[in-house]
């Protein structure tokens, strides 16, 4: 026909699939483990370690794996291969795997078998398969030739939910079948007079209120067990089901769940049972939870395996993460709490505070001001002194490192501080610091060094008290170094304290949650890096007043950086320097990663805890080196885990409110608190690291919403790491440069997560996750992509600011950088600081009466976000946000970010605005043009001339004068009906004449292409005429009506000949264009369901295009130029 | 957020509440009907999965005017009585609930099927999918038996991966089938509706309720799976662009001038499945895993020592290397 007429079209093909995982198997130690189409093998046996061995792709075609049976066999063991059969929707496939001497292959494939319905469960009956399928009946089938010997439905076809083959011959051979009408139908298909003739059920057994997603039996035992919607598990004594007539008897009616319950399984000993609520729990047989595993994301666990032998239940979750996590046989040893027994005749007075010096002393302190110690080894107790100052009111804290140094400090209500050597309590120092009552009592300690005591007096005075010791060790000295002045509040006094590495600094939270930063030496050296005479001089305050004359009048030093009220007005609970970073803790549920530099505290993310836990009390860096963040949640004292998400202890103290102390070694974790006038002690032996073991991280709880491809990472020779997940298969030759592609994604979870996608092997990485959102994260843009170091000094890895929005009106921007780290799976590190954020519903948090007021806001959200970058130099981008309330609002960045405004707003469409995109216009000797284009419910484009708007708006681009009252942005310059309903994906490519190709795809599933001229004005006749706009019009305009059957959501114009869209009936699809109307080229069906955006990206000439969908999942696909 | 979040973010939510329509839907099928005029001359509807009831209640507004006996619905769940419609609670596979629904209308069949049903969303888009397709088909196969050649028949779909199977279905029995979403159903959700008009049964088709209709399969020449040949029937946006957009949130004083007042639900659910878990959770019944620390507290203290032991004063071993070691 033409010259293109022999061009080759991409095809794309998968690289990458992250779905739920739905199937799960232990055979032998061996875990087999489905995504989407593919088998991933997982060896367990690997010195503790688990790992993945291989990857069998597209097992199942456009199905999902939903389970794996192993063929049973008892001449051979399992340890050299298996038989699997693999099903899932209506797709059945036999594979078989070899894996003798840790050599791992795909041996034998059969062909994908499609049944004519669903398939609920297969059972390998000696060489043949039978499936139990979705309208209740039963297929003998030949798995290796792929045909069906018999097919024997039920009298009763009514839509199953779940099913269970029990049996090892056809002749055995028994259905339990969980109707749509709640009930258990259990019949026997040998039954049959002839083929093909009806079997009327045996037994129908009711009991559930809701329909039954899963079943196990356990013929060993005569148990049957049954999870449902109902949200419960029941137990039933069915004897040997295989024997028709038996009785069948409710046995255990277990609630537990807090959600449906998907999955259930029976094993000897247990029952398991895992569910929406992201929990697993481990029953006994009699229905008592034994074990609660809680660390999934999102929608809950799909799917459910056990190891008998070495008591592993391995979880698979919504997330796409799988677990595994230790059955205890019984209990752990050594875990529980005890009464101290404090309460004696001959120890008088009631317990006022407690503290641990190290892990195994124990202070306590009474209204009578005696001071007790006791020994968790040899455990008694014993009274160090007393003194009759310290009585009623009393302050008492240990001094941290090893063993707390063998000291402790008390504080009275007269201004007294007592520190206290507990070996030689003799020896103890007394200073009289405040003419009234020491609020606050803290410790800080620099390496071996550096041991300062830190009281806080009245109105806001905290004295620095610096402790040493005499070489002989039998007399310590106390001497005062300085003074410092807390910001005014109406309760001054700090919380915490710690030293900022290398030690210039101290950084301190007060109880109006504030984090302050103060110099740990003030006066006896001016740092040159705090930033000269202006700011050491800021930093004195009270003591200058003094004049120089009066050198005895103790100096009250500022704060050189504040962070007003941080934490809100709860207060600050916990201070700790770890890895270069400062994090904060506090009362209002989050915690705070700072850093110093220049003498100044900066923010770099605020991370929420665990849902609930809104008093942050500490966090604490675990000998492996990630954190544990303690807590207080209602009534419990709580150990969490952000990595696993997983609470590693929970004890029930009665709350934060009482005197408690924590402490944590390799050995032993231990808890104190009072409570009933006692000392109660929590002890753990293995402290706050668990045995259980994350398979593979999750990446989004909820729906993936949008992502973004951000930019490329080269990973030099030196920097690659050998990938875990490579796979055997893989010729070593196939292995290009590192290059390592960063995308962003976001999801209705509230988080943004940065991954990893190196080109060479086809694994993903998650680097880290960002969750400052309250609500759902609906769209990000990225702009100002460069390389650590800047312009001038590039370093290897990437650096890119974010915006991202969504629900309740929230927009964030923040700052990634991505650099080679080889301590990482990844090889790469990220390092996120939060830049700014708006809300458009901020003033209502700040209303006074509001819990009496009804909202009548509308509760925006934003749904698509566009980056406009202006031509001018030093004036940060404009971001465009499409508003569910029916507003195109642009927002102004300025200082590189950190400062977002709204800027101008308009409600043309009246619509929720779906989509937002911006475009450049640029002709040669013409100024550049920037357009936004905007599309809504009703299937309606606006096209905005920026730069016209900007031109008139404010010459200076400020921002308006009061933040409530943002421009107008006028009359769109075109409007274009390119569809019957919602616009679900836009996307604009220039041609090489100078025109834009616009493309457009809606809910109904059609494609909208049109070509579009810009006529800009010519300069000379701009000179008497100020109202001179570029028009537009549109030149050539296509639409393809049925191009998809659903939602078109992703779209993209790669060249004026070629396009691609997604869409939500899973089909990714190549567009010819260029030659009248857009042509079909080929599909490819893929497996994330709901895809709700989709970017590609060119990679290399070599390598071609990549392509990331994300819907519920994530799945990568490439193709070649 | 409260209680009044949800009436911002989705306004037909709160009109549904404040017109007394039992749930948002009612719109729909009020916008359905705008476009392809379902109720002219109807006067014997089936509601298929009609609980909590809102198609009904259109139903019997729109074309209960001639009488009561027109309007029937089934469900298999309990639903509240409504005027002018006759409710069946039974199964729709059953044969026994299409000869009733045949019984109420005198020997007559019906000249509208319409089927809102969907089941309860498990997350998992290939079941879910499967499940409405199967509860579609079994609409279709209850409609097959009570249904007028010539009638009408209009179900929910969810236009997902597999849908082109269930358009070559449908096609099968209909002469004309279109994919319709109303503008009261929202962008966001895979939710249309198949609008099946002029029942015409191939010939020699004998209805059959003992066997369940399947769905197809793709084949390679007018439905494939991955080729450009699909049955994708034309799509039709109902409701007028003036009416409220279901996407959008809006703030509570609505331009019309009414003074916003919380209404609370119409009909709240009867008897859900999770009704037991929620009363056994509310009064703190749910089983509780068995922490060790929460076993009764075992006392380890010994007898009490002499309470001063003097010897601690003499010696201090291990505190002399521990010390800070300041200049």
């Amino acid at each position: 026909m033409d010259a293109l007429g022999d061009y080759v079209w991409p095809r794309a093909t998968s690289e990458l699939i992250l779905l739920p995982v739905t199937g799960l198997e232990c055979v032998g130690d061996r875990l087999l483990a489905g995504e989407g189409p593919d088998v991933l093998v997982y060896s367990l046996d690997f010195g503790g370690h688990l790992r993945m061995m291989m990857r069998v792709q597209n097992l199942l075609g456009h199905y999902l794996i939903h389970g794996f049976r192993v063929r049973p066999e008892p001449s051979r063991d399992l340890n050299s291969e298996a038989m699997v059969a693999v099903f899932g929707s209506k797709g059945l496939c036999i594979v078989k795997i070899g894996w003798g001497q840790s050599h791992y292959r795909e041996l034998w494939r059969s062909g994908l078998w499609n049944m004519s319905d669903w398939i609920w469960d297969v059972r390998w009956l000696e060489g043949n398969i039978a499936l139990a399928l979705g309208h209740n009946s039963v297929l003998l089938y030949d798995p290796v030739v792929g045909c069906m010997l018999q097919d024997v439905p039920c009298t009763d076809r009514c839509t199953l939910s779940s099913a269970c083959l029990i049996g090892d011959t056809w002749k055995e051979l028994t259905v339990v079948a969980g109707a749509i009408s709640n009930q258990l139908l259990v019949w026997y298909p040998a039954a049959a007079l002839a083929d093909g003739k009806p079997v009327a059920p045996d037994r129908r057994v009711s009991g559930h209120v809701g329909v039954i997603f899963s079943m196990s039996y356990l013929a060993s035992k005569g148990l049957l067990a049954t999870a449902s919607e109902d949200r419960s598990v029941r137990i039933w004594k069915v004897g040997d089901l295989r024997v028709p007539g038996g009785r069948v008897q409710n046995i255990g009616h277990c609630f537990g769940h807090s959600a449906r319950v998907w999955q259930v399984k029976l094993l000897e000993n247990y029952l398991i049972s895992a569910g929406e609520d992201c929990v697993c729990l481990v029953w006994s047989h009699e229905g008592e939870i034994l074990q609660a595993f809680r660390g999934h994301q999102g929608r809950g666990i799909r799917a459910l395996a056990a190891h008998e032998r070495q008591a592993w239940v391995v979880t698979g979750g919504d997330d796409s993460g799988i677990r595994l996590w230790h059955l205890a046989r019984c209990g752990y040893p050594g875990l529980g709490v005890s009464a101290l027994g404090f309460k004696s005749p001959s120890r008088p007075g009631t317990l006022k505070a407690v503290t641990l010096a190290g892990s195994w002393r124990l202070l306590a302190v009474t209204d009578i001001g005696a001071l007790y110690l006791y020994d968790l080894e040899v455990k008694c107790w014993e009274q160090l002194l007393e003194d009759k100052h310290f009585r009623s009111y009393c302050l008492l804290e240990a001094a941290p490192g090893p063993e707390g140094f063998g000291l402790c400090a008390m504080a009275n209500g007269e201004g007294c501080v007592k520190v206290v050597p507990i070996n030689t309590p003799a020896a103890a120092v007394d200073c009289a610091l405040f003419p009234g009552k020491v609020h606050s009592l803290s410790w800080a300690l620099r390496g071996f060094e550096e041991l300062l005591l830190l009281a806080s007096g009245p109105s806001g005075v905290m004295a620095c008290l610096e402790i040493s010791a005499a070489p002989s060790g039998k007399a310590i000295f106390v001497t005062e170094r300085c003074r410092y002045l807390l910001p005014l509040s109406k309760q001054r006094w700090h919380t915490c304290s710690a030293f900022v590495p290398p030690g210039d600094f101290l950084v301190c939270g007060d109880r109006r949650g504030s984090v302050l930063l103060f110099p740990s030496r003030p006066g006896v050296h001016k740092d040159p890096r705090i930033g000269g005479e202006a700011e050491a001089e800021a930093g004195m305050l009270r003591g200058g007043g003094d004049t120089d004359g009066d050198s005895n009048a103790v100096a009250e030093w500022s704060p050189v950086s504040t962070l007003h009220s941080l934490h809100g007005k709860q207060g600050v609970t916990s201070v700790t320097c770890h890895a270069g970073y400062v994090y904060s803790t506090g009362r209002d549920g989050a915690y705070y990663q700072l850093f110093v530099r220049g003498g100044q505290l900066h923010p770099v993310l605020r991370q929420k805890t665990c849902r609930g836990m809104n008093w942050v009390a500490g966090l604490h860096v675990v000998p492996d080196g990630s954190m544990v963040i303690l807590g207080f949640h209602a009534n419990e004292f709580v150990v969490w885990s952000p990595r696993s998400h997983e609470k590693l202890h929970v004890v029930s103290c009665g709350g934060g409110h009482r005197s408690w102390a924590f402490s944590d070694t390799e050995a032993a974790m231990a808890f104190a608190y009072l409570k009933d006038g006692d000392v109660m002690l929590y002890q753990a032996l293995g402290g706050c690291t668990r045995p259980h073991v994350i398979l593979r991280e999750g990446l989004h709880g909820r729906e993936i919403t949008c992502v973004k491809h951000v930019g490329a990472v080269t990973l030099g020779p030196d920097c690659e790491v050998p990938c875990l997940e490579q796979p055997d298969y893989l010729e070593p030759g196939s292995e290009g440069p590192g290059l390592t592609d960063i995308v962003i994604t976001c999801s209705e979870d509230t988080t943004v997560c940065v991954l990893a996608l190196p080109t060479t092997t086809g694994s993903a990485h998650a680097l880290t996750a960002v969750c400052n959102h309250i609500s759902s994260v609906r769209a990000m843009a990225v702009w100002g992509l460069g390389t650590p170091g800047g312009p001038h000094s590039p370093q290897p890895g990437l650096t890119a600011n974010i915006v991202s929005a969504g629900g309740r009106a929230e927009m964030h921007c923040f700052n990634i950088t991505v650099s080679p780290d080889p301590s990482t799976p990844s090889g790469l590190a990220c390092h996120t600081m939060h830049l700014s954020s708006h809300r458009l519903d901020e003033y209502w948090d700040r209303q006074r009466n509001r819990h009496r007021m009804v909202k009548m806001d509308p509760e925006t959200r934003y749904m698509s976000l566009a980056v406009c970058e202006l031509d001018r130099p030093g004036v940060g981008p404009l971001v465009a946000a499409a508003c569910s309330d029916g507003a195109v609002r642009l927002f102004l960045l300025q200082d590189s970010g950190r400062i977002l405004q709204l800027f101008a707003e308009t409600f043309h469409h009246e619509r929720c605005v779906l989509k937002v995109h911006s475009f450049t216009h640029e002709a040669p000797n013409q100024r550049r043009w920037l357009f936004l284009c905007s599309a809504a419910t009703d299937g309606s484009l606006a096209f905005w001339d920026l730069t016209t708007v900007l031109d008139r708006g404010s010459a200076l681009l400020e921002p308006p004068a009061e933040p409530g009252l943002p421009y107008r942005l006028g009359t769109p310059c075109m409007t274009l009906q390119a569809h019957s309903c919602g616009v679900n994906s836009l996307h604009t490519l220039p041609t090489r004449e100078g025109h834009h190709l616009v493309a457009s795809g809606s809910e109904d599933g059609s494609l909208h292409v049109f070509v579009l001229v810009v006529e800009t004005p010519e300069p000379e006749e701009a000179v008497d005429e100020p109202e001179l706009v570029p028009q537009l019009h549109v030149l050539e305009e296509y639409s393809v009506p049925c191009a998809h059957a659903a939602h078109v959501t992703g779209l993209k114009i790669l060249s004026p000949s070629l396009m691609v869209s997604a869409s939500i009936d899973q089909r990714l699809t190549f567009w010819r264009l260029g030659h009248g109307e857009p042509t079909f080229v080929n599909s490819t069906v893929y497996h994330v369901a709901d895809v709700a955006d989709m970017d590609c990206w060119p990679v290399s000439p070599a390598f071609g295009h990549r392509c990331a969908l994300g819907g519920q999942g994530l799945e990568v696909y490439n193709w070649y130029d | 957020m409260g209680r009044t979040s949800k009436d911002k973010r989705d306004v037909y939510y709160r009109l549904a509440k404040e017109n007394g329509w039992r749930a948002r839907s009612a719109f729909k099928l009020l916008q359905l009907d705008e476009e392809f005029h379902l109720f002219q001359g109807v006067t014997r509807a089936v509601d298929l999965c009609a609980a909590p009831g809102s198609w009904s209640q259109v139903l019997s507004q729109k074309i209960g005017g001639q009488g009561p006996g027109h309007v029937v619905a089934v469900d298999l769940q309990a639903m509240a009585p409504l005027p002018g419609v006759i409710q069946i609670q039974g199964d729709i596979t059953q044969l026994s609930t299409a000869k009733e629904i045949i019984q109420h209308f005198e020997g007559c069949h019906a000249d509208l099927v319409v089927c809102d049903g969907a089941p309860d969303v498990t997350g998992l888009h290939d079941v879910d999918e499967y499940m409405q397709a199967q509860l579609l088909l079994a609409a279709l196969n209850i409609a097959t038996h009570v249904l007028k050649p010539g009638g009408c028949f209009v179900a929910k779909i969810f236009r997902g991966r597999d849908v082109t199977l269930l358009y070559s279905q449908l096609r099968v029995f209909f002469s004309s089938v279109l994919c319709a979403k109303p503008r009261s159903s929202r962008n966001s959700s895979i939710e249309a509706f198949a609008v099946c008009r002029g029942y015409d049964p191939p010939e020699g088709f004998v209805a059959d309720l003992t066997k369940p209709l399947l769905d197809h399969s793709y084949d390679s020449d007018f439905n494939q799976l991955d080729g450009p040949t699909r049955i994708i029937v034309p799509f039709v946006t109902c409701g007028d662009l003036s009416a409220y957009d279901s996407d959008r949130s809006y703030p509570l004083d609505l331009q019309d001038g009414s003074e916003y007042k919380y209404t609370p639900p119409t009909q709240p659910p009867i008897s859900p499945p999770y009704q037991e878990a929620c009363t056994l959770k509310k009064k703190g019944q749910l089983a509780k895993e068995t922490r060790p620390q929460d076993c009764p507290i075992s006392r380890v203290d010994v007898p009490s020592q002499p309470l001063t032991s003097p010897h601690h004063t003499l010696l201090a071993p291990e505190v002399k290397h521990n010390k800070p070691n300041c200049t």
